[in-house]
């Protein structure tokens, strides 16, 4: 992105700070939509302050400092705002890219936080973000024109959604290989400014994924498939998510209704970055009783975990994901999402409350 | 100065690094006014920690800046001076009491107008609405006495009573609060100090409460839409439905701009309306709206206006708008990217006089015809034929070479309304203060003299007035 167009952006912000609630009516609740803002308060972690201060980087009127850092770095990179501020004013300039643009700033200048450094080269030299000891276990080794891209996340953490997508997948009828050294897509890295480390990420996976021979990819990590969309070259390959590729096998799958009260959980990346909103719903609707909480698609609260926060600002992180919960309490037993760093961090905040991915409950409902 | 503030109000509430305070030095007004950091922002959680910050500047000079939510449009929150201290009120955000029974509520700085209609319509009240975002500060906006331009038939005034506490830290109280528990009167005794006080950006002291007045929600409301071909042909319409106080709301303005906040919507042909549009409500309890209802057809059958089919989900729009939280508005920035406008007071006998120049000065500085907008809300009662009005240029924010031609605008624009005669400004800011002191004789020299006796070492919003 060019300085002149984050500067647009810049110079067209009105200061309404509209962005940093949802949509008045018809819910008649002024409901805070930007985790940022809202935990740490001032001006400049709400998006028309964020702003000024990257005008002040742009500028070369501001140097690194302790404040700097949290601003360029404390922000999810949810998107809400650029969602509330489109709806209001039509301008369409992306928040979540301008904020990001900001981090790359930052990185040339060196001014980064340690925790990102830390990943960069945890995954430089382990290939995945939690410095885990390479897991073969998934590997099927074999070349199938569908192939499940597992993510750091639910590998390393996370391992109830891949035996659940693979559940899933067999169950589909649906042949398919899973890389046994896959190595990470480069999302976290692309996130937090570090882009030439993300690059690396990104020209070891086009080799694996061509070697593989795969015509479909398909992903339960949001994440990796937005950096997929966004950060690698056209691949000729279709990228799906789990919840895109279940609504398309829905009626092959023999699914019985769950008795479960359940409420879901937008992920940015999923909703506001790919806009991907109604095929979890529609799975759900399938499989269990699900009941919307307020704050909901373009305008959905963000679990907090995205855009490098955990790693460098978890008390904030679980702040934003136990208000999630809260919100989850009002209307539903069990929350979902359909994103492992959503379930992580959700899970840490849950407080008794039941946390799953949708891939979890659809293999639940195949073995009921 | 940190170390001090920090003993105040705790580490976690202050602070002076430079990039967080240069997200404080800018708003939208910065064709106007250059950008400028406070040097460090601090955020009270409680009056004593207010007192206790305002003492140490007091004694130390320092100038203070009250910030509420800092959503103002004239760069009233921008520093002056060096070395200035911003006081973020946010963390003051409790709604003190909404009372039903004397139709008011009283609420703290941090107070917005969402958090507050969502509380006064359980009670089917609601406060009178700025086309200010819903993330406006009640307390800041009435304290300034904001434009209610959603409702005419609420008028002009509505703060009852205040407290704030000046930089030496006694502590004044307005209206019936001075001596009694009761905050529902604006008169207590002697002058009316909450209105000499008002209108003001922040210089005479901290206002920590204030007490305002909450109108009705009816459950029967039509909404009307009027074209006219000229502002001439719709003069006497609107006079007549104010004079005769028929309407809850009613703006005139042009097809393009205001309208898509009021209709909420950037997907509608608004180049098929007629050039300007009234935006009429009707509301009361049954019999009184059932009469109103009948005289306003009447003299929309009798006028030149034609009568608009308008789909009903906008209509539905512009009623939440002017009386259940006007959230739109704001939508004027995405006609082009930013909006300057000159908001002015002055009778309805005027407004055609008023659009006329504001069209010959935009078109003297150079600014296209097709950036150039206006509307008209009449206020009640409508003694004088009280009007707001607002002269709009919607512009590319990104666009210096405009920005140029709006300041040049302005400096024709600010003597010539004043030699058209106009009632008053929006409020005083930087560009119609100085014009208009000199037009104001020994007033100017009073108030300078009032404020002097409230904050004699100037340090409330230093420099933002004189
Ligand atoms: C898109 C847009 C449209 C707008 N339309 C309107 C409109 O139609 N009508 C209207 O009235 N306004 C309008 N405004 C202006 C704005 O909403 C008001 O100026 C606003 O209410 C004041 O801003 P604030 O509440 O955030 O106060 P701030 O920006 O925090 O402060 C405004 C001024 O009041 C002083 N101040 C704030 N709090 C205190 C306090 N507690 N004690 C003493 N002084 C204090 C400050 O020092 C400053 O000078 C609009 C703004 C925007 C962005
Ligand atoms: S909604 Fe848009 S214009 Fe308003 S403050 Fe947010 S980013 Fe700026
Ligand atoms: S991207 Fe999310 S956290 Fe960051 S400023 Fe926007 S709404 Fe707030």
């Amino acid at each position: 992105m060019q300085p002149e167009e984050m500067k647009e952006a810049i110079y067209r912000c009105g200061k309404c700070k509209l962005c940093s609630i949802a949509t008045y009516h018809p819910n008649e609740k002024s409901l805070p939509i930007c985790p940022s803002g809202e935990y740490y308060r001032y001006q400049a972690f709400f998006a028309p302050g964020r702003l000024e201060v990257l005008r002040g980087v742009l500028d070369d009127e501001i140097e690194n400092s302790e404040g700097l850092l949290k601003v360029a770095y404390a922000c999810t990179l949810c998107g809400a705002c650029y969602e509330k501020c489109r709806e209001i004013s039509s301008i369409e300039q992306n928040h979540a890219e301008i904020f990001e643009e900001m981090r790359n700033l930052l990185v040339e200048k060196g001014w980064m936080m340690d925790a990102h450094r830390d990943i960069m080269e945890k995954v430089s030299e382990t290939g995945n973000a939690y410095a885990a000891p390479v897991s073969e276990d998934y590997g099927h080794g074999k070349r199938e024109d569908t192939l499940y891209f597992i993510g750091c996340t639910s590998r390393y953490r996370e391992p109830e959604i891949v035996d659940a997508m693979i559940a899933v997948l067999e169950a589909s009828g649906e042949k398919f290989s899973i890389l046994g050294d896959e190595t990470c897509c480069g999302s976290v890295l692309f996130r937090t400014g570090q882009r030439e480390a993300g690059e690396v990420q990104v020209q070891k996976n086009i080799r694996a994924i061509k070697e593989s021979g795969a015509k479909r990819i398909v992903f339960t990590c949001p994440g990796c498939l937005m950096t997929f969309k966004k950060n690698y070259p056209d691949l000729g390959v279709e990228l799906l998510h789990s919840t895109e590729f279940i609504t398309q096998c829905l009626d092959r799958l023999p699914l019985k209704k769950l008795d479960m009260n359940v409420t879901y959980h937008d992920p940015c990346h999923l909703g506001r970055h790919l806009g991907i909103y109604n095929e979890p719903r529609e799975i759900l609707n399938r499989i269990t009783n699900l009941h919307e909480m307020k704050r909901i698609r373009e305008q959905s609260w963000c679990c907090g975990s995205g855009g490098g926060v955990k790693s460098a600002f978890d008390d904030f992180a679980l702040w934003s994901a136990g208000e999630r919960i809260r919100e989850a309490g009002d209307v539903a037993d069990i929350l979902t999402s359909a994103c492992p760093f959503c379930k992580r961090n959700l899970a840490e905040a849950a407080d008794g409350m039941e946390i799953y991915d949708v891939v979890e409950l659809v293999k639940l409902a195949l073995e009921v | 100065m940190f170390e001090n503030l920090k003993k105040i109000v705790g580490e976690q509430y202050v602070t002076d690094d430079p990039a967080i305070c240069y997200s404080y030095s800018r708003d939208q007004h910065w064709n106007f006014v250059p950008a400028k950091s406070p040097a460090c922002i601090v955020m009270p959680g409680t009056r004593d920690e207010i007192r206790e910050i305002l003492l140490f500047a007091d004694e130390n000079k320092i100038p203070v800046i009250p910030w509420s939510t800092g959503i103002n449009v004239r760069s009233l929150t921008i520093p002056v001076h060096d070395n200035s201290i911003l006081l973020d009120l946010s963390r003051l955000n409790r709604i003190i009491e909404i009372n039903e029974e004397m139709m008011t509520a009283t609420v703290e700085p941090g107070v917005t107008f969402g958090q507050l209609m969502e509380e006064t319509v359980k009670c089917n009240l609601r406060p009178s609405f700025p086309d200010a975002p819903l993330t406006a500060s009640v307390l800041a906006n009435n304290y300034l006495r904001g434009i209610y331009q959603t409702s005419s038939a609420d008028g002009h005034d509505h703060t009852l009573s205040f407290e704030m506490i000046l930089p030496n830290g006694e502590l004044i109280k307005t209206g019936s609060r001075a001596f009694s528990d009761m905050q529902h009167f604006r008169y207590g005794i002697g002058p009316d100090i909450a209105g000499m006080m008002a209108a003001s950006p922040g210089t005479w002291g901290v206002v920590t409460e204030l007490t305002l007045k909450l109108y009705r929600v009816y459950d029967f409301e039509q909404a009307y839409f009027v074209g006219f071909d000229s502002v001439e042909d719709a003069m006497p319409f609107i006079r007549d439905i104010n004079r005769d106080g028929l309407v809850e709301s009613c703006r005139l303005l042009d097809h393009h701009s205001y309208i898509t906040g009021l209709f909420g919507t950037f997907d509608y042909d608004y180049e098929k309306l007629p050039e300007f549009v009234a935006c009429i409500l009707v509301a009361g309890i049954d019999g009184i709206f059932q009469a109103k209802n009948e005289l306003v057809k009447k003299h929309i059958s009798e006028s030149p206006g034609k009568l608009l089919d308008i789909p009903a989900t906008l209509s539905t729009h512009f009623r939440e708008e002017t009386i259940a939280g006007s959230e739109k508005s704001c939508m004027v920035f995405g006609l082009r990217g930013n909006y300057h406008c000159i908001g002015i007071y002055g009778p309805l006998t005027h407004v055609p006089k008023y659009w006329e120049l504001h069209k010959k000065t935009a078109s003297d500085a150079g600014i296209p015809d097709d950036h150039v907008y206006f509307y008209v809300n009449p206020i009640a009662p409508f003694y004088g034929q009280l009007c707001y009005i607002e002269l709009d240029i919607f512009y590319d924010g990104s666009d210096a070479e405009m920005g140029k031609k709006i300041r040049e605008y302005n400096n024709l624009q600010f003597p010539r309304l004043l030699d058209a005669e106009i009632y008053g400004w929006f409020r005083p800011y930087a560009g119609i203060i100085e014009p208009t002191l000199d037009r104001i004789g020994y007033q100017a020299e009073l108030w300078k003299r009032f404020m002097e006796i409230a904050d004699p070492n100037q340090i409330m919003n230093r420099g933002k007035l004189f």
